[in-house]
């Protein structure tokens, strides 16, 4: 292996840190839980609209981010995967722009500028996340909030159609807060991308998605953390449990190395450095495998109150699992791993 | 954040490369890793790898150059640490000297005393270090070995065990009651033992590998000037944390570097055993693969705060995870060769038995220096803040 090559600087920027805050600030105050709540799950009459005018109002905008570095966009996504915020923001921010931006379409300038937003249609039936000629695409995320739809075909090709004019139906899953849908494909006449553009987007997809993960195990862990500080069984704080602790322990572990490894996956793509294939893959099977594992660990240091309907925790546990299983889980991360050591 | 290395470190990485390639000892080349020789003595090719380094300035860089040093900056000693990593070069084969003796004495020691670094660091002189006894493990502070002032010296009684290179030793950094009546951490201090003393008797202990590494310390009134006292009397505690702070941002790097090599072994051996094509195997080398690169990412995370001065809660988290994937990583070495997974002959295992030599030493990895189970202890309280039990 390649000692000598990456250079890694975790640190962040003053402007980096800037970011972070600023996201962090901005979710804090607008997106409280009893927004996501209300519109996914508890549903009120004006639940949807609210969760619908705060991407619209505050989160458009940082779709720019798409176009930017990655390390950029990891960093604001994590903040918006940490409290669920409502919206297409990563889909079309991290997948749609850049293919779109692959293909040379008119539109990506639209997405880029938040004035409209779009999804990704890619797997099968079987959820194979590659191009194909399949004629209707599954596992569409937030089809009924964005704009346009990029088909990616076999070619690999895009097509690119207006969300109007799609034919989808919802798929129930766990979580309510990514909506998923079956699309047919329509007819039209698709326009070829680079292979090479195509893979660049996959990877930012990729990479997003495990930062939104790393922010939803980073809820659960300062959760349980609280949680066990404060509930007292036996005369003691739960957490004073050395049998507990070590659970929390390992699970912080995966924590740590799926944050570190999806720094390293983002500055990685930035730099189009050649240990790139590698850590993306490494980022996205640590990120699922953390979430879940902070997920099942974070519930179980509750107890009951971790299940009920009225804790925020399942929300992030039904995250953290559709997450992890959306563009390949941890294991299917692991086989490529293991194609690019052996093939 | 940015991923790239300045010209001045990579140039700094030829020249520690170039003089790794062209000096490592045969006996130390290709990520074979050292396992004690049955020697009376440190071998002279091992001390003489030792001098050369610490003549070169490569011995702790950071030190200034009549400490084996050159003066390096954090971000070369980095550099410093990966190129002995990925080469799996140790720079001794007693820690104890250049990595906790040397650095104590300067920084605790008297003039006298810090004029015996140079010669701890470049191994002229073998040190043990003699913390652990039989009722004192992870419970470091509870020792017992009790050393009496009797005018101008200390009378030392009691026992040590799992004292490493105690048979080589030239002297002890040796750790002992002062003080019973003081609570129990205020009444340690620290002596520089002569192994030669008379009433000290040292009786090899076997490790499972079947080497003679480690030893019992047995002590009865034997003698130490008060000279020899390192530090104040009673605050011997404040030096069981003193060692080599400044390399603390890369050591872990040597446990990473241990680990890809492993996994390095691992494809060749799938390969070799016609298993490259077996989904089980495939996930696991998949799954071990991420835990070594998701590791190494949080090295490399903590030593971007460490390089800032901030405080690295990573670096507690590396010992407990380095320690506890060497041994998965063995043990699946050893079960990808089946029927032959526990045939110790090398001439008959793959890869010349290493896997299953290096199992058995990784079985101490997540004992020696603070158990795994302390570690997590440690994690717990000073790194999530949860309640002590
Ligand atoms: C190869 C090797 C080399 C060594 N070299 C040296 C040396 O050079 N000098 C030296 O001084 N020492 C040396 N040691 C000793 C080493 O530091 C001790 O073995 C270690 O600190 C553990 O102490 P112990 O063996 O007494 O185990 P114990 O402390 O008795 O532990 C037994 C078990 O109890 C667990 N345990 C203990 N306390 C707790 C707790 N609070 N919570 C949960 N679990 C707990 C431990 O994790 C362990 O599983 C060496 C050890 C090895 C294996």
């Amino acid at each position: 292996m390649c000692w000598g090559c990456p250079v890694v600087d975790f640190a962040l920027s003053d402007e980096q840190q800037l970011l972070r805050d600023t996201a962090r600030a901005l979710f804090t105050k607008e997106c409280p839980p009893s927004l996501v709540r209300d519109a996914f799950y508890d549903v009120t009459d004006a639940g949807p609209a609210a969760a619908r005018a705060f991407h619209d109002t505050r989160l458009r905008e940082w779709a720019a981010l798409g176009d930017g570095p990655l390390v950029d966009l990891a960093l604001f996504l994590e903040e918006s995967g940490a409290v669920l915020a409502p919206g297409p923001l990563w889909v079309s921010a991290a997948w749609a722009l850049p293919l779109l931006r692959a293909a040379g379409h008119t539109e990506a300038d639209a997405v880029a500028d938040g004035s409209l937003t779009a999804t990704v249609a890619v797997a099968d039936a079987t959820g194979r996340w590659e191009p194909g000629d399949h004629d209707e695409c599954w596992f569409v995320p937030h089809l009924g909030e964005v704009d346009r739809v990029v088909f990616l075909r076999s070619g690999p090709s895009v097509l690119v159609v207006d969300a109007a004019e799609v034919v989808g139906s919802p798929i129930e899953a766990l979580d309510r807060t990514r909506p998923l849908a079956r699309v047919a494909v329509p007819a039209g006449s698709t326009s070829p991308v680079d292979p090479a553009a195509v893979a660049d987007a996959t990877d930012r997809a990729t990479v997003g998605l495990a930062a939104e993960l790393v922010g939803v195990g980073r809820w659960l862990q300062e959760a349980t953390l609280a949680y066990v500080a404060e509930r007292v069984q036996f005369d003691k704080p739960v957490g004073s449990f050395q049998g507990l602790q070590w659970k929390l322990v390992d699970a912080s572990l995966h924590q740590e190395r799926a944050s570190a490894a999806v720094a390293y996956a983002a500055m990685c793509v930035d730099a189009d450095d050649v240990d790139r294939a590698s850590a993306v893959h490494v980022a996205k099977a640590a990120a699922g495998g953390s979430a879940r594992h902070w997920a099942r660990t974070g519930l179980q240091a509750h107890g009951g109150i971790g299940y009920t309907w009225e804790h925020d925790l399942h929300l992030r546990l039904r995250r953290a699992y559709g997450g992890d299983h959306l563009l390949g889980d941890a294991d299917w991360h692991r086989d490529r791993l293991a194609a690019l050591l052996l093939d | 954040m940015k991923l790239s290395w300045g010209p001045e470190e990579e140039a700094f990485r030829a020249e520690i490369a170039a003089f790794l390639d062209e000096h490592t000892p045969e006996q130390l080349r290709d990520g074979r890793d050292w396992i004690g020789e049955e020697a009376d003595e440190v071998p002279q090719w091992a001390r003489d790898w030792q001098a050369l380094l610490f003549d070169a300035g490569w011995m702790i860089p950071a030190y200034p150059p009549e400490l084996g040093g050159r003066n390096a900056t954090p971000l070369q000693t980095l550099v410093y640490q990966e190129e002995l990593a990925a080469r799996g070069v140790p720079r001794s084969v007693h820690f104890g000297g250049y990595g906790i003796v040397g650095p104590s004495l300067l920084e605790f020691g008297d003039e006298a005393q810090r004029a015996l670094a140079p010669a701890a660091i470049r191994g002229d002189t073998v040190w043990c270090v003699g913390m652990s006894e039989p009722d004192a493990g992870s419970d470091l502070g509870s020792l017992a070995t009790r050393a009496e002032l009797d005018g101008d010296s200390f009378v030392v009684n009691g026992q040590k065990v799992w004292t490493s290179y105690a048979e080589w030793a030239e002297r002890c950094f040796l750790y002992v009651r002062t003080n019973p009546s003081a609570p129990k951490h205020q009444g340690i201090s620290v002596l520089i033992l002569d192994m030669d003393t008379p009433g000290v008797e040292v009786r090899p202990l076997r490790h499972i590998t079947g080497n003679a590494e480690f030893a019992e310390v047995f002590l009865v009134d034997a003698v130490v000037p008060r000279s020899n006292l390192v530090g104040e009397l009673d605050e011997g505690w404040r030096i069981t944390m003193g060692s080599l702070a400044h390399e603390r941002g890369g050591l872990w790097l040597e446990g990473v570097g241990y680990a890809q090599r492993a996994l390095d072994g691992l494809v060749e051996l799938a390969r070799d055993r016609g298993l490259a094509g077996d989904p089980v195997v495939r996930r696991r080398l998949g799954e071990l693969h991420e835990e070594v690169r998701s590791i190494r990412a949080l090295g490399y995370k903590g030593f971007a705060s460490f390089a800032q001065g901030s405080s690295a809660p990573e670096h507690s988290y590396m010992k407990l995870a380095a320690s506890e994937l060497r041994q998965r990583l063995n043990e699946f070495g050893m079960d990808l060769q089946g029927a032959y997974a526990t045939v110790t002959d090398p001439t008959l295992a793959a890869q010349g038995g290493r896997f299953q030599a290096a199992w058995q030493m990784s079985l101490a990895a997540t004992i020696g220096g603070g158990t795994s189970e302390i570690q997590r202890n440690i994690v717990a309280n000073r790194v999530l803040g949860l309640p002590r039990g």
